[in-house]
């Protein structure tokens, strides 16, 4: 049974990190229609800069969330200003030519830090890093378990962000129909720049949150990339509860995977669901919950 | 047949010419390992390029066709020669079921659900020990010393895989493939059963690219998960390969293969030693800024926008490829 | 109309709707023309010697690739300032595997064919190595495998290839002497990354422990570079082994040792197959929690071999951060190479090759002599050591006569911790 629950336990708490990753996605996603290859490297850029705050300045990470994320959302509005947007005029035989251009920003993004920090691995030790708590011999570990509520409010800011102030309900209106957007005069190409800057920004919550029980090289934004659009598919484009949601049901599922399973097998057991649902629910979870 | 024109035979016959006239098995090295992108390019282009079923997961038919000969040799003691014979249809067979599966799926979606099939296989080569050896890999020794039979092996490859693909664009699948990539629904209503043709295009695919793992288990003698099933360097590579060339068109992937295979080397030797040591680490930065250059500003690849440049009419001619065969 | 120079692109510049086909001409022409030339330039200079050394540079393990470039590059000079090869200079050409078993590939191809060296030291990662020692094979060069430690390398019958290090299996031979005599453990839990590395060194610690009367009662892979590894530690609570044996690369290893601090997973003690477990990151990022951890080791700087100690000093003050054995290993292969050279009747390779084969000398690493045993030809064989991190700092422990400090045995983990 102490298997159980503590593998349970540690697939929430993971859960909550991965949710965090899964927000900035799903919003993405849900506005542009385009899956983000760059987003587990645009988490990574966000992890650095916590890192040289860190080095450099002593900053701890929670407060680098203020400088990362205002950063990480000026990279993401540039990016789809000028790389992205732009390809929506281009005449191209393929319409998933944005995806295409994100794997080469994800590229990019990925060696141009390799070449200022090496590939060396660096981690920020922080005094709550392994810090745990146990309530009946189950540990909780603090980092994680912060990240958690961070997670949760991020979401709950956002929720009210889309659902009660005008440039939300934008947001939302270009989500549903774009084209019935621009005729109510929403200018859908300037809430697709917001859109994107605050993916990525959220993006740089979760990394920078993730960074003090991880740890940090350039080569670390592909498999995050992975369950980012993993988790907004089960959670359903652009559902900010269906990411909360997601991030959890894949973080215990991974969890349950590795302890029943096996731990190899971790990453396949989420893949297989993440198809399961792909095929026979494919609006995600938030279908269920009709949120 | 009367554009295979001269050109096309000239291009063949200095690509025969080629091993006889430079004698360094590096060069050959590199040229064969060309040629195996232009197979792979040409049959994910057949897919993506004419079909409009952009897959992120050809490492799967890849990875197949490599350890259908290697496990031919590990599990049943034949050569690894018959990998160029089993290893497309096995790989086919695999296209047909991931067919069956993701068809009903469509654009982005379909593409997530070929990353997440690709990263299945891979893990389950790596975790299915008593069948694949994991990462212990599979090692044979290579038939010839001599890089010859390999580059004649691969040209005769490439060049099958891009004459087939103009067969099938001239025939009337290719004209169904491209109504399917414009419009499916559309393609529906005027009677193309879009999954059967789908699954063809997939089907010649994937027999392609099964046969390029193949040939790459027999020419490398090693691979292991990793290697084989990699969704950065088979799967996005071929993507690559095809975009810098040229979605859409025939010769597209075909230049793209030379372009990226022939870039990786010089970067990654630092152009021959020529340059300091540090500028081959830059080489996957310079894949990456060519990608976002050839999608923002060349967005038919080289080849598809080389007509753009010097204002042909290239596009409609590419357009009626497909359809003038009948 | 572009390019005049290129013969046979001009004689079909006009010829319409082949303006595709024309583009592929030109570039293929170039990439010829190109390949041409570069293949034709000359050797810079007949006063080298010419020697590939393939590593990862790039990629994920490039930070081991540095510190055995750098250990290559002090050797070299060396070599060179006491008169180099017989009045010629030792010269080592770097190759980049950026981690892929492929590039290694074309890398060695590279070194043979057009650079012309002698023989090919090098070959970090397993798979990296085999493949490179295919091809080494295949070619009739000689190559001095310093890193790549799975087991399979030399158990081909590829007299080419001959192993400086040895194999993982050899790697807990310390740890053996050092369980049987001290901690006699009944259980145990193997916990590996899931590479050629990890999976051979599991598989031969099993059958080490059943030898050993111990009880394997776990033994699982995992894929490297997880966040949460809790759900496998779970289970080694749950099983409850006296020893749990790890094989892993250094931020995976902290992981572990950091989240089995969490979980309080308590066994009489944690060794490291190795690898990740005696870097200096390791200690940095699993701090407290990598206190008292064991781990087997090929090397120590302490040891009596000759210029052991100058090597260590003088790395430290050269690249201002410690070396470890992966350094060391390729200091001493740099050694050999320049040994062997100088023996060798000529440098064909031929020569070479048994010249490579008649070596004994001591290095920095150790004795190198090269032997037949088992399955393995041409393999070095070498005493293994044991190590232990007490209070941030990397002891030797064992054997004992060898010892930097007295090993730390039996440990209370909930003082340890704190």
């Amino acid at each position: 049974m102490d298997v159980f629950l503590q593998t349970l336990v540690a697939g929430l708490l993971i859960g909550g990190i991965y949710a965090l990753i899964g927000i900035g996605m799903t919003l993405i996603m849900g506005v542009m229609k385009i899956i983000n290859l760059a987003h587990g490297q645009l988490m990574m850029v966000a992890m650095y800069i916590t890192y040289v705050l860190f080095e450099q300045f002593h900053l701890d990470p929670y407060f680098a969330l203020l400088v990362a994320m205002p950063c990480l959302f000026v990279i993401g509005a540039l990016l789809q200003k000028y790389l992205l947007n732009p390809l929506l005029k281009v005449d191209s035989i393929l319409p998933e030519n944005q995806v295409l251009m994100t794997v080469g920003i994800a590229m990019v993004l990925t060696e141009i830090i390799r070449f200022i920090f090496r590939s060396d691995y660096r981690s920020v030790k922080t005094g709550y890093s392994t810090a745990t708590f146990y309530i009946g011999g189950i540990s909780f570990n603090i980092a994680m378990f912060i990240a958690f509520g961070i997670a949760v409010l991020l979401t709950v800011a956002l929720f009210f962000f889309l659902l009660k102030t005008d440039v939300g309900k934008s947001v939302r209106a270009t989500a549903q129909n774009k084209e019935a957007a621009l005729l109510m005069g929403i200018n859908a190409e300037w809430i697709t720049v917001l859109t994107y800057g605050l993916g990525s920004a959220l993006a740089a919550a979760a990394g920078t949150l993730l960074l003090p029980i991880y740890y940090l090289f350039p080569d670390i934004g592909g498999p995050f990339t992975l369950k980012a659009f993993v988790i907004t598919m089960l959670g359903g484009m652009g559902s900010t509860i269906g990411a909360i949601l997601g991030g959890v049901v894949l973080g215990v599922a991974e969890s349950l995977g590795a302890t029943y399973i096996s731990m190899a097998l971790k990453d396949a057991v989420a893949m297989v669901i993440f198809l399961l649902v792909l095929i026979f629910l494919p609006g995600g979870l938030k279908t269920l919950t009709k949120i | 047949m009367k554009r295979i024109s001269w050109p096309t035979i000239v291009v063949i016959a200095l690509l025969v010419l080629f091993p006889l006239v430079v004698q360094s098995d590096y060069y050959r090295h590199i040229f064969i390992l060309s040629l195996m992108w232009v197979v792979i390019g040409s049959a994910w282009n057949l897919l993506a390029g004419y079909t409009g079923q952009v897959s992120f997961g050809h490492a799967i038919f890849f990875g197949t066709g490599a350890y259908t000969a290697g496990l031919g040799v590990t599990k049943l003691g034949i050569s690894a020669w018959w990998g160029m014979l089993l290893g497309g249809p096995v790989a086919l067979l695999v296209g047909l079921i991931i067919g069956w599966i993701c068809f009903r799926l469509r654009g982005p979606y379909f593409a997530l659900a070929t990353i997440a099939i690709g990263e299945i296989f891979r893990l389950v080569a790596i975790d299915w020990r008593s069948m694949t050896d994991g990462m212990d890999g599979i090692l044979i020794i290579q038939s010839f010393r001599s890089k010859l039979p390999y580059y004649y092996l691969a040209l005769a490859l490439a060049i099958a895989c891009v004459f087939a693909v103009y067969l099938v664009l001239r025939s009337k699948w290719g004209y169904y493939f491209v109504a399917i990539r414009e419009d499916q629904d559309v393609a529906e209503t005027i009677g193309i059963s879009s999954f059967r043709y789908k699954s063809l295009s997939l089907m010649i695919s994937s027999y392609f690219t099964g046969m390029a793992g193949a040939f790459y288990m027999n020419y490398m003698a090693f691979i292991d998960p990793h290697v084989v099933f990699s969704l950065h360097d088979i799967s996005i590579m071929a993507i690559l390969v095809a975009i810098i060339g040229g979605v859409g068109t025939l010769w597209g992937p075909a230049v793209g293969a030379f372009i990226m295979v022939w870039l990786q080397e010089i970067f990654r030797s630092a152009f021959f030693g020529l340059l300091p040591q540090w500028v081959s680490e830059a080489h996957v930065l310079v894949f990456g800024l060519l990608v976002i250059f050839v999608i923002r500003y060349l967005a038919n690849g080289i080849v598809g926008d080389w007509s753009k440049i010097t204002g042909d009419w290239f596009k409609k001619k590419q357009l009626s490829y497909s359809s003038s065969g009948n | 109309m572009e390019q005049n120079g290129v013969r046979s692109s001009t004689t079909i510049t006009y010829r319409t709707g082949g303006a595709n086909m024309r583009k592929l001409l030109v570039l293929l022409t170039l990439v010829l023309a190109f390949a041409v030339v570069f293949s034709t330039t000359p050797a810079w200079s007949e006063e080298t010697v010419k020697v590939g050394i393939i590593l990862p540079l790039t990629g994920a393990q490039a930070a081991f690739g540095e510190i055995e470039r750098n250990s290559f590059v002090m050797a070299a000079e060396k070599v060179n300032a006491a008169g180099g090869i017989n009045g010629k200079q030792l010269e080592l050409l770097f190759e980049d595997d950026t981690g892929k078993p492929e590039v290694a590939r074309s890398a060695a191809e590279k070194l043979i064919s057009k650079d012309k060296v002698v023989m090919l030291g090098g070959g970090y990662g397993s798979s990296e190595t085999f493949a490179i020692a295919g091809v080494a094979q295949q070619n009739g060069m000689p190559f001095l495998v310093n890193t790549g430690s799975a087991d399979k390398i030399t158990e081909q019958g590829w007299d080419y290839v001959f192993r400086l290090n040895p194999p993982v299996s050899a790697y807990p031979a310390a740890l053996e002497s050092f369980l049987t005599e001290v901690v006699k453990p009944e259980s145990c839990a193997i916990l590996y990354e899931d590479s050629a590395f990890g999976t051979s060194g599991s598989k031969n610690f099993a059958e080490t422990a059943e030898r050993l009367g111990i009880k394997v009662v776990m033994m699982e892979g995992y894929s490297k570079g997880g966040v949460d590894f809790k759900p496998l530690l779970v289970k080694v609570k749950q099983a409850n082994p006296d020893l749990v044996y790890m094989i892993s690369y250094v931020m995976d290893a902290s992981l572990l040792m950091t989240q089995s601090m969490e979980l309080r997973v308590m066994p009489k003690l944690f060794v490291g197959g190795a690898a990740g477990f005696t870097l200096p990151e390791f200690v940095k990022n699993a701090g407290n929690a990598a206190n008292m951890v064991y781990s087997a080791t090929l090397w120590y700087e302490t040891l009596p071999y000759p210029g052991a100690s100058e090597y260590y000093e003088e790395y430290v003050k050269r690249f201002n951060k410690p070396t470890e054995y992966h350094g060391a290993e390729a200091y001493a292969a740099c050694q050999v190479i320049a040994d062997t050279l100088k023996r060798a009747k000529s440098f064909s390779a031929e020569d070479v090759k048994t010249a490579l084969a008649e070596t004994d000398m001591e290095t920095v690493f150790g004795p190198v002599k090269f032997v037949s045993y088992d399955k393995k030809i041409n393999q070095n064989k070498l005493p293994t050591y044991l190590v232990q991190w007490i209070d941030g700092k990397l002891e030797l422990v064992w054997p004992k006569d060898v010892a930097s400090k007295p090993y730390v045995y039996p440990i209370d983990w909930e003082k340890v911790w704190q």
